[in-house]
C-alpha cells in the first residue's frame, strides 16, 4: 500500500474526529500545535456540511431552530458521511435518520417534512424530458395495450403523508409566519419541475395511486385495475387525458413478460 | 503530453470575470456582458435542472469556464470513473472556455471531505497526480488548468517546495496552471513562505487563469491563521500581490471569487472593475518585458 494512501487515511480518520493521534506527527506545526492545524480542517468538514444541508433542508431547520439543526446534522454527519462529491445529492437520507433521532421524537411530523425537501431539491436537479403527445399511442397495436408501460418526468416525486406537511412547508418557509393544525389529517403531495420552477400540490387518492403505480414502471392495464379496485368511481380516461395533458408522459415501452398485480403503493 | 497553448488562450485578453453563485443568476441573464467572463463551480451543475439550462443559455451569451472541486486529482485511490464521465458530459455540452480543478486531494476510504486538502510534496505524489491529470485530460480530451491551493498545514516529510512541484506537473502532464493569487498570500501566511518568491518560481507560460478572492483572518492556537473563506473584497495585500502576478504572467482572464456571505451582484463587478484598471495600469507601465503577452 502507498505511502500517500495510508497518509490520506489517516488525515480522513482525523477530520472524522475519529483518531487524531496517529497523524499528528507528519504534520509540521509551523508556530502551531499540528492537531489545531488539522482541526481547521476537521471545522470546515463539518461547518460546510452543515450549510448545505441548511440550504436544501430551510424548513426543517426553522421548524428545530438552527442550534437544534446543527446538533441533529453533526450527527446525521457521523452515520452518513458524503460518499459523492457532489453537494447537491448528500443529505438524501437525512428524513430516516431524523424518524430515528430519539431527540426528534416530539415532531412526528418533522421526517416527512424533511421529504418534501429533498423531494423538491431533486426535482430541482433532475431532467425536463419532452412530453409526448397522447396521439403518440397510436403507433401502438391495441393487442399490446396490456403491456403498455409509461415514462413519466424524471422529476416527478410523489409523497404521502399522515401530516399535512404541505402546510406546514408554507407557513414555515423563510419570511413566513402563519401557523398550521396538524389534527386536520395528511395530504398526498406531487412534486415536479414546472417551466424553471419546482411545484407541488395535493392529489386525489386514486390519481395519486395511479401516479405512484406507473412512476414505479407497473403497466398502465395493471395500475387502472388496482386503482378501480379502490375507486370504482374512477374514470380512466379522464385520468390520462390528464397524464397527458400536464406533459407528465415522456415516453413508453411494453412490458417484455406478465407482470404481477401491484400490492402496495410507495410512500 | 497535451497541446496547453491554443486551448488555453484566448485570442484578447478579456474583462476580468465573477465566480457565478445561484442568486445572481438572474440578473446575470438579464446582462449577460455585466462581466467579461463566468465561473461556475462544475459540481453544481451537474444535475440536469434549470440551472443547468440557464447556463447553457449564458454561455451562448458569454465565455463560460468550469472549475471543478470534487474530482480530487491528489487521491491516491485514483480519481471517480463516474465523476470524471460527468464532468466530460459537462464539458462537451457548454464547451467551456477554460477547465480547471485543483492541486489536492477531497476523498479517502470513499469518503468525500468537500474540501481541497494538501498533498505532501513528494516524488510519490507527483507521479501520482501526474497520472490523474494524465487520465482527466485524455478523458476530457482537452488540457486543464491546476490551482496552486490555500494551505493551513504542511507535512514534515515533503521534499519539493509546491511552485516546483507544479512546475514538475505542468512539464509531466501539459496542464496549465490556474494562479490563486489570494491561496498564495493565505498559504504564505500560514505555513511561512515568501509569497513574491512562490510567484516567481511559478512557470510563467503554463499560467492562463489568475482567481482573486477574499480572505479572513482567525485566531488559532494564539496566532491568526488566514482562512481563504471567499466571503469578502480582495484584501490590500493580495491586490499588490496580483500586480506582481500580473507582471510576471502578462493579462490573463482574471476572476473575482466571492461564494459565501455574498453581497450584491454590483459588489462583484466593481471589485472586477478595480482588477481591469489595475492591470491596465501595470500593463502599461511595462509592456516590453511581457515575452509571454500574446495580444495585448
Amino acid at each position: 500500500m502507498s505511502k500517500l494512501r495510508d497518509l490520506q487515511r489517516a488525515v480522513g480518520r482525523g477530520i472524522l474526529g475519529h483518531d487524531q493521534g496517529s497523524i499528528v506527527e507528519a504534520i509540521l506545526g509551523d508556530g502551531l500545535d499540528p492537531a489545531a492545524r488539522l482541526q481547521i480542517y476537521a471545522n470546515h468538514y463539518r461547518s460546510s456540511l452543515t450549510e448545505a444541508l441548511k440550504e436544501i433542508y430551510p424548513v426543517v431547520c426553522r421548524l428545530v431552530d438552527e442550534r437544534f439543526f446543527g446538533f441533529a446534522v453533526d450527527r446525521y454527519i457521523d452515520s452518513s458521511p458524503p460518499r459523492k462529491p457532489c453537494l447537491f445529492e448528500f443529505g438524501d437520507t437525512f428524513a430516516d435518520f431524523l424518524a430515528g433521532f430519539p431527540p426528534c421524537r416530539t415532531l412526528p411530523y418533522l421526517p416527512d417534512v424533511a421529504r418534501l425537501e429533498w423531494a423538491i431539491n431533486a426535482a430541482l436537479h433532475a431532467p425536463a424530458d419532452v412530453p409526448l403527445e397522447a396521439g403518440a399511442l397510436a403507433a401502438a397495436a391495441p393487442a399490446d395495450y396490456p403491456r403498455l408501460v409509461f415514462r413519466l418526468q424524471p422529476s416527478l416525486r410523489l409523497i404521502a403523508s399522515p401530516w399535512p406537511v404541505d402546510l406546514i412547508w408554507q407557513a414555515n418557509k423563510p419570511g413566513a409566519e402563519d401557523s398550521v393544525d396538524l389534527d386536520q389529517g395528511g395530504c398526498r403531495l406531487e412534486i415536479r419541475q414546472l417551466g424553471e420552477e419546482v411545484v407541488f400540490r395535493r392529489l386525489e387518492p386514486a390519481e395519486f395511486d395511479l401516479r405512484g403505480f406507473l412512476a414505479a414502471g407497473q403497466p398502465l392495464e395493471a395500475a387502472l385495475a388496482a386503482v378501480l379496485k379502490t375507486d370504482p368511481m374512477f374514470d380512466p380516461a379522464m385520468a390520462l387525458s390528464r397524464l397527458f395533458g400536464e406533459g407528465l408522459v415522456v415516453g413508453y415501452a411494453f412490458a417484455a413478460i406478465e407482470i404481477p398485480q401491484p400490492t402496495e403503493i410507495l410512500p | 503530453m497535451v497541446e496547453t497553448r491554443d486551448h488555453a488562450k484566448p485570442a484578447t485578453p478579456l474583462a476580468a470575470g465573477i465566480g457565478l453563485r445561484a442568486p445572481h443568476l438572474s440578473e446575470v441573464m438579464a446582462n449577460p456582458s455585466a462581466a467579461g467572463w463566468y465561473e461556475v463551480h462544475a459540481e453544481n451543475y451537474m444535475g440536469h435542472g434549470p440551472a443547468l439550462r440557464a447556463l447553457e443559455r449564458l454561455r451562448q451569451m458569454s465565455p463560460v469556464s468550469l472549475h471543478g472541486v470534487g474530482l480530487s486529482l491528489g487521491s491516491a485511490e485514483g480519481i471517480d470513473d463516474d465523476h470524471l464521465d460527468r464532468l466530460a458530459r459537462l464539458v462537451e455540452r457548454l464547451e467551456p472556455m477554460r477547465v480547471s480543478e485543483h492541486l489536492s486531494w477531497s476523498a479517502a476510504d470513499g469518503i468525500y471531505f468537500n474540501d481541497l486538502m494538501p498533498l505532501p510534496y513528494t516524488e510519490e505524489a507527483l507521479d501520482l497526480v501526474a497520472a490523474n491529470v494524465e487520465r482527466a485530460q485524455a478523458w476530457l480530451g482537452r488540457p486543464i488548468l491546476i490551482e496552486n491551493p490555500s494551505s493551513y498545514l504542511r507535512y514534515r516529510h515533503s521534499t519539493i517546495a509546491e511552485p516546483e512541484f507544479l512546475a514538475e506537473l505542468v512539464r509531466h502532464t501539459g496542464c496549465g496552471l490556474l494562479c490563486d493569487v489570494n491561496n498564495i498570500h493565505v498559504s504564505g501566511r500560514n505555513l511561512g513562505f515568501d509569497s513574491s518568491a512562490y510567484l516567481a518560481a511559478l512557470p510563467a507560460a503554463a499560467v492562463g487563469e489568475i482567481h482573486l478572492a477574499g480572505h479572513h483572518g482567525n485566531a488559532a492556537g494564539g496566532r491568526e491563521v488566514l482562512i481563504d473563506d471567499h466571503g469578502s473584497a480582495v484584501a490590500e495585500t493580495v491586490w499588490v500581490l496580483y500586480a506582481e502576478a500580473l507582471d510576471w504572467f502578462g493579462p490573463q482572464p482574471t476572476l473575482i471569487e466571492w461564494d459565501c456571505r455574498l453581497p450584491a451582484l454590483s459588489v462583484l463587478l466593481g471589485e472586477a472593475d478595480k482588477a481591469d484598471a489595475l492591470a491596465r495600469h501595470v500593463l502599461q507601465e511595462s509592456p516590453q518585458e511581457k515575452p509571454n503577452v500574446e495580444a495585448a
